[in-house]
């Protein structure tokens, strides 16, 4: 990895599929690129997924390539546990204030031996397995994280220095205090990624009040071979399900949650989840209720009826709403669309409710550029400049400007990439200190 | 470590308790309920594997917490998978716990 310089050619915020794509087609093209995270590790949410759409690769054997390539990319400096506070334009350029936050460990001497995981006493829900499994207050962020280098939790640490005292490094630094940096950049690349719809939007699924209705997150940590269970069971009593159901636009298409719009991934995440929950358990029922089906992209469609074939039940019934009973067990009331609207309600042992997409990021005064109406950054000229955001210099990539796949983030980011280095060229802000003369090293 | 350094840290780990606010009522309250969980589940486990329903009758906490927490001592290497029993997987201390 490239030292820390005062200055870069490129900015890149945040280190998920399509900020590491856009990184690394930046630097690729001789421009020197800060990628700040603000997680302990690069990786995004593609990295927790267990295969991807349509191909059913495994998406961290194809994200941790990129990964490690930005990890060691000599033009690519990479800031993670790290927040963007402030994007000052200069005329051209831009001035950046970060925040490091403090791991407690020195990142550098760091080997990523697990020792000080083990040796802490305390048992935390883990954000990476969506709280189904546990961590300890000092942590390694999971088994592909990049840096592979612990973070301590002081919200949970109980300061009785067991860590410190098995670190074979001494590289543990209580002394570590937030670190605030000033970096000036000729271009920005804005690729903060998503998060889901909230569980609890919607009372009427009990996503916030019921176990067994799970985040679609959380089943595929649950379908990882190297996630919390180990098998597909549910969370309630570690039973394996014999019925499995999804509800479709959950967390989308719909106003009264303020979320209007359709997250166009979630039919095809739905079904991919469902095959896989098929091929490791066979006898198990699995049932996606649906408003429409949404198949648009390459192989889509043609994975859909994969899916029916292979024995997923595809039924077009709006929930109402789910209720639980005292085993535990789901009702899922539905109105049955194709049965001119008969009420039924179904029994399921786990609920996935397929949530939408919404924005990660809301950065009110600290980026110049202007959100949409429906949260995402705004992109003034859609149709034809798809990577550009409402301020000279700044460009946008991924899901920052709304809800898509990953191969439209890979691709939109090689685009924001693209107009950043036109954007540095025509601009001559491309000057680091290795050039000096506005031209790529 | 050498005495210099184990100083070292002490006094920066004391310094960093003080940052910190200590250990408060709320952090004592987690912690002696996580450790009194995590025991009992290795107790119950003592006198042969369980399903999670089995583990949960005999203890006073709720499925999904016994879940956690077995799912925890399993990831962290003190329980194993011992079989199944129908519908559900049972559970053992490994034979270096027990």
């Amino acid at each position: 990895m490239a030292e820390m310089k005062d200055r870069y050619d490129g900015l890149v915020i945040g280190g998920g599929i399509a900020g590491m794509q856009a990184a690394l087609d930046l630097a690729g093209q001789g421009f020197q690129v800060l990628l700040v995270e603000r997680q302990p590790s690069i990786g995004g949410v593609m990295v927790g997924l267990n295969k991807v759409f349509p191909t059913l690769d495994c998406s961290s054997c194809i994200c941790t390539p990129r990964m490690a390539e930005v990890a060691h990319h000599q033009r690519i400096t990479l800031l993670t546990y790290t927040e963007v506070q402030k994007v000052e334009p200069l005329n051209p350029g831009f001035r950046i204030g970060l925040l490091k936050k403090p791991r407690y460990v020195v990142e550098t001497d760091c080997i990523g031996c697990s020792l000080c995981e083990l040796a802490c006493d305390v048992y935390v829900p883990h954000e990476f397995d969506q709280g189904l499994g546990a961590r300890r207050a000092i942590y390694i962020p999971h088994a592909n994280a990049i840096p592979q280098v612990a973070v301590l939790d002081p919200e949970f640490c109980v300061f009785d220095g067991n860590c410190a005292k098995v670190c074979p490094r001494d590289c543990i630094d209580f002394t570590q205090q937030a670190e605030g940096r000033t970096v000036d950049v000729g271009a920005v690349i804005v690729a903060s990624g998503l998060q889901i719809t909230p569980m609890g939007a919607k009372k009427e699924y009990g996503g916030d009040k019921y176990v067994n209705v799970m985040n679609p997150l959380a089943m595929e940590r649950v379908q990882s071979s190297n996630g919390p269970y180990g098998h597909v069971l549910r969370p309630s009593d570690g039973k394996v399900p014999k019925s499995v159901a999804y509800v479709q636009c959950a967390g989308s298409r719909d106003a009264s949650i303020g979320v209007p719009y359709c997250s166009r991934v979630c039919c095809m995440y739905a079904l991919k989840q469902a095959i896989m929950i098929k091929h490791q358990l066979h006898d198990t029922e699995v049932t996606i209720y649906h408003m429409d089906i949404r198949a648009f992209g390459k192989g889509y469609e043609q994975f859909y009826r994969r899916a029916m074939a292979e024995g997923i039940r595809v039924v077009k019934a709006k929930v109402a709403k789910i209720t639980e009973t005292k085993n535990r067990d789901l009702i899922v009331r539905v109105e049955l669309i194709d049965e001119g609207g008969r009420v039924a309600d179904v029994q399921h042992e786990l609920v996935v409710l397929s949530q939408g997409l919404i924005p990660a990021w809301h950065p009110a005064d600290v980026i110049p550029i202007g959100e949409a109406r429906d949260g995402f950054f705004e992109v003034p000229e859609l149709a034809t400049l798809p990577a550009r955001s409402t301020c000279d210099g700044i460009f946008l990539a991924g899901v920052a400007t709304g809800p898509k796949d990953i191969p439209d983030a890979i691709v939109e980011a090689g685009a924001a990439a693209m107009e950043a280095a036109m954007y540095l060229d025509r601009t001559r802000v491309g000057q680091t200190a290795a050039t000096g003369s506005g031209h790529r090293a | 470590m050498n005495e210099t350094k184990r100083l070292q840290w002490r006094e920066a780990l004391r310094v960093f308790r003080e940052r910190m606010g200590g250990l408060t009522d709320a952090k004592k309250s987690y912690l002696k309920s996580d450790r009194e969980a995590r025991k009992a589940v290795r107790e119950a486990l003592r006198f042969g594997p369980k399903t999670i329903p089995e583990l949960t009758q005999q203890l006073n906490l709720p499925g999904e917490k016994v879940t956690w927490y077995v799912m925890g001592l399993k990831r962290y290497g003190e329980i194993i998978e011992a079989g199944q029993a129908g519908e559900y997987f049972r559970y053992a201390l490994k034979e270096s716990e027990r």
